[in-house]
């Protein structure tokens, strides 16, 4: 091959082992076929592997055939739309989202794919329903109150706009095309101020981004890529060998998974709950330290940290992987009912298990939390408060049998 | 009356030359189609013209975005001729015969005649971005190259052959990849200046690879750091100064691709449009003497709808709602809209794309050349774009792209929106090759505008223009006498009942190409043109009136009855 590689990467790969790579992912997409025959799910993968590989015809023959199996497949139907997008085929992928949407309607993103579609052969009212019906389904969407935004946009109707602009930089205060929104929306209203500060905030964080962007592209290794789209084949095969009972197979996938992406916390993720299923908490727990070196400011890897450390009386690590899962995400509530929950059960600190415990209750009120609560209170004699609190749980979660035994015991001693 | 009845020029049939009154007077023979028929006609023309990119297997990223064509009257007979750009062999390429740009000269007839030789116009330099203009008002116009590489400046000698002056003009611009040539008259001083663009800092030494699951493919522009471009002001004696700096336009660096002069604010003078690759587009608005402030940004022209940065190509203006403003129409990269910008006056623009359906078909493929241009005559702008694959081995790793690509034809219903006739539309719509630069020009003077595409690595298409007579056109060619001699920047307007249509003589647009200097203007069933208005930069305006159709009318600065200076 001429032409130099990037300097950054002397290690990079050549053609050769791509090439192997790629018939591994065949060869287990065949072994998937051969070991769960007339599966839909095998064929899912099948396709998926062509897909990652960029052979659309070759994917979309395995879809069709898994949705000739089974077809309420709206995730299949999704990853069709997608491609049809792709290809310019706009009314297929309409289609195709739409039949997702009928076998799953609440299915997360889909209304704003729908949308996109719709409004590129400008059926700006059709999105704005679609894109209604995703922020009912996904309140914390972003992306759909942007787009909202730009339908509102093209129909001239900027107070609205404005809005919908508004509510997805509310969400995703850095959303920089949110700000371009508001800087046209402006500009429109003839209001050349706000426009100006608009765009010189959606200057600075483009310029930021692309410095960003320019970084990744001169990092960029198609090799380490096409290693991470494999692992994605890898995880969706160790799932199928997890459902499917075969459990060391699934180990054996998911590591191998975790090895061609050692960044992909999703391997890990399965392979602790595959560790956690078998019983072995201590590598369930390895599993989720290696994430919080992944992730190391993701708040809930260290709340399962401590969660795993506690059912292997490792208290102190626990004690500490809570305390860092607080200081974290200070607003979020697992971090203080999990550490009361851990003073409850080595009976230290009682006092401060149910400041916790109430702080808990404070920033979220869950079920859990009040449950928390109510055994704090009730360990420390407060049989009143503990109702009150395992009361709420069950109002909040009344299917729960742990809940209620707990009422029905305070229930009994009051 | 127009008073140009009676001027001559002069009309070239076959291999004679004759000399016949003003104008070309083709009446329209009526048929019953409302359909735009655009036949390809590349065989019968002898055009031997085969593009080379300079290739051969490392992946230059030049190679990927080579090359502009020009259509202009080299010889002033009265007809359009056409000039190829080329690439050349870059390094580790072997060669024999050194590929230069080619010259053809229109015979009349769809007959097409290689005069590079005799022409002297056969420069060897790898060729990405052309225009042409009477730089020095002598009456023949005159061309200048955009090289990776040294450019060249070809001045016309009127006797049908050029004068390489680049030295003398001190216009070769160094060593840089090149990309859009724009002449126009900055400063309002009757001499047109020099725009050029240039795409980024590419050398052998920093050239780099990419792959795409093992596929070797081209790198991306970000991978290069970007350029400023360059404006060179013309001193009125056959030099030109590169007042890059003091102009402001040196301030901005960019990735730059295609581009076009027009005055899109309506203030008398000509700003410049150029579009960047995956970067910020540049609207340098111009202060009325040559000095420079970059708003693309604020009037909405930077970005697409959605904020987000395209992988601009071309670009070309128009009117195409016929409301008094010039808008922008420019293509992009794959999975992107080649986009339409509505003029809102104002200093304002805002994407019409998707609700005007002017970005059709385009979303899955790399477009290149564009043009907003009435192929019916029926007095509105409909879009042509030219596609193809920057990559020649796409479909190795993604299945979902071509590398050769039909190109694609989008009509205007005349309500504002664009209808997708691609397939509808005649042999010439089917031809798949990777096409870049197009040009547009009536090329046989029957009154409607025909289509030259340069195709990477491949023969041109030219199609001619079939759709039947059924509408009335007039076309304008503009002489200017004391501002710049082929009125370039200046706005016409033409009135013909309820129908007002605007235009401007641009020198360079398109994707790296130069056409147009003759302004076309379809006008439906309309049989007489009440009234068209000449405001010739830099000069005063012309008013004529009552104005017969279906012909070429020469227009002279100065010459109206109503002249305002």
């Amino acid at each position: 091959m001429a032409g130099k590689i990037p300097d950054e990467h002397p290690e990079a790969r050549t053609e050769q082992e791509l090439a192997v790579l790629k018939k591994e992912q065949l060869a287990l997409a065949e072994e998937l076929t051969k070991d769960f025959p007339g599966s839909e799910d095998s064929l899912v993968v099948v396709g998926n592997v062509w897909n990652r590989y960029g052979d659309a015809a070759a994917a979309l023959k395995f879809w069709e055939k898994a949705l000739a199996i089974n077809p309420n497949r709206a995730d299949v139907y999704e990853i069709m739309g997608w491609l049809s997008i792709k290809k310019g085929r706009f009314e297929e992928a309409i289609a195709q989202y739409r039949k997702a949407l009928a076998i799953q309607p609440r299915l997360p993103g889909a209304h704003s794919n729908l949308a996109h579609a719709l409004m590129i052969l400008g059926r700006l009212d059709e999105a704005m329903e679609a894109l209604e019906k995703e922020i009912q389904i996904s309140p914390s969407s972003s992306f759909a109150y942007f787009l909202l935004g730009q339908a509102y946009l093209q129909q001239k109707e900027y107070e609205k706009a404005r809005e919908n602009y508004e509510a997805a930089i509310k969400i995703e205060p850095g959303y920089e095309n949110a700000y371009y929104g508001l800087a046209t929306v402006c500009a429109q209203l003839g209001n050349s101020d706000m426009a100006k500060a608009y765009s010189e905030k959606f200057k600075k964080l483009r310029a930021e981004e692309r410095k960003d962007l320019r970084g990744r592209k001169l990092q960029y290794d198609d090799f380490v890529e096409t290693q991470k789209n494999a692992a994605l084949t890898y995880i969706e095969a160790g799932r199928m060998y997890r459902d499917g009972g075969k459990l060391q197979k699934a180990e054996e996938l998911l590591k191998r998974a975790a090895g061609l992406d050692p960044e992909n916390v999703i391997s890990l993720q399965e392979l602790a709950s595959l560790y956690q299923k078998q019983g072995q908490l201590s590598k369930a727990l390895e599993m989720h330290k290696k994430i919080s070196e992944i992730v190391p400011d993701n708040p809930i890897c260290y709340a399962n940290i401590g969660i795993f450390s506690v059912q292997l009386k490792q208290y102190d690590g626990a004690e500490q992987a809570f305390r860092k899962a607080i200081a974290l995400a200070p607003k979020r509530s697992e971090g203080y009912r999990e550490l009361a929950r851990l003073y409850l059960e080595m009976g230290v600190k009682l006092h401060q298990a149910r400041q916790l415990a109430e702080k808990a209750v404070e920033l979220e009120q869950a079920a859990v939390n009040y449950f928390v609560l109510s055994l704090v209170c009730y360990k420390n004699g407060d049989t009143a408060n503990a109702f009150s609190a395992i009361k709420r749980a069950v109002q909040l979660e009344p299917g729960n049998p742990e809940y209620l035994h707990l009422y029905k015991l305070i229930q009994l001693r009051n | 009356m127009i008073p140009t009845v009676g001027r001559v020029f002069r009309v070239s049939i076959g291999r004679v030359v004759v000399v016949v009154l003003v104008l070309l007077c083709i009446f329209a023979c009526a048929r019953a189609s409302e359909a735009i028929v655009l036949t390809d006609v590349t065989k019968e023309t002898g055009v031997t013209f085969i593009h080379t990119d300079g290739s051969s297997g490392q992946h230059y990223i030049v190679e990927s975005v080579a090359s502009g064509l020009a259509l202009f009257d080299y010889d002033g007979d009265g007809d359009v001729d056409i000039y190829f750009l080329n690439g050349s062999p870059l390094k580790g390429t072997k060669s024999g015969k050194a590929p230069k740009n080619e010259l053809y000269r229109n015979e009349g007839s769809w007959k097409f005649t290689n005069v590079t030789d005799q022409a002297g116009v056969g420069d060897t330099g790898f060729g990405l971005g052309v225009a042409a203009a009477d730089y020095d008002n002598d009456g023949d116009q005159d061309i200048y190259v955009n090289n990776y590489g040294p450019n060249v400046l070809y001045r016309n000698n009127g006797d049908g052959t050029f004068t390489d002056v680049t030295a003398q003009a001190g216009v070769a611009n160094g060593h840089k990849v090149g990309a859009a040539v724009l002449f126009f008259d900055m400063d309002k001083d009757g001499d047109l200046d020099l725009f050029v663009a240039s795409y980024l800092d590419f050398t052998y030494e920093n050239h780099l690879m990419r792959t795409s699951k093992g596929i070797p493919k081209y790198a991306g522009p970000m991978d290069f750091p970007p350029m400023a471009n360059n404006l060179f002001r013309n001193n009125g004696d056959g030099t030109f100064t590169d007042v890059s700096i003091e102009s402001g336009v040196g301030k901005h660096k960019g990735w730059g691709m295609g581009g076009v002069c027009a005055d899109y604010d309506n203030d008398g003078d000509t700003d410049v449009y150029i579009v960047n690759d995956v970067y910020a587009n540049f609207l340098f608005d111009n202060d009325g003497t040559g000095k420079f402030e970059e708003l693309g940004l604020i009037t909405g022209l930077a970005y697409d709808l959605h904020g987000d940065e395209q992988g601009s190509m071309g670009a070309d203006c128009g009117d195409y709602d016929n409301d008094g403003w010039l808008d922008f129409y420019q293509t992009s990269y794959a999975d992107e809209l080649a986009t339409l910008y509505r003029n809102l006056g104002s200093k304002l623009f805002e994407d019409v794309t998707m609700t005007t359906g002017a970005g059709t078909r385009t979303f899955p493929y790399v477009t290149w050349g564009c043009g907003l241009v009435d192929f019916d005559n029926d007095g509105d702008r409909d879009i042509f774009v030219a596609c193809g694959h920057l990559e020649d081995n796409v479909e190795l790793y993604d299945t979902t792209a071509t590398s050769n690509a039909q190109n694609i034809l989008l009509m205007n219903t005349g309500d504002g929106k664009y209808v997708d006739v691609t397939d509808q539309s005649g042999n010439g719509m089917q031809v798949k090759l990777r096409s870049r630069g197009a040009a547009f020009d009536d090329l046989d003077n029957d009154g409607d505008v025909d289509v030259v595409i340069l195709n990477a690595r491949q023969p041109p298409t030219i199609l001619r223009n079939d759709t039947p007579h059924e509408n009335h056109w007039l076309q304008v060619r503009l002489r200017g006498v004391k501002t710049n001699r082929d009125g370039v920047g200046a706005r016409v307007k033409v009135v013909a009942g309820d129908l007002m249509q605007i235009d401007e003589v641009h020198s360079g647009r398109g994707y790296q190409s130069h056409y147009g200097t003759r302004l076309y203007f379809g006008l439906g069933k309309r049989n007489h043109v009440d009234r068209i208005e000449v405001r010739w930069i830099g000069g005063g305006t012309d008013v004529y009136q009552d104005i017969a159709v279906d012909r070429l009318v020469i227009l002279t600065e100065g010459s109206s009855k109503t002249s305002r200076r």
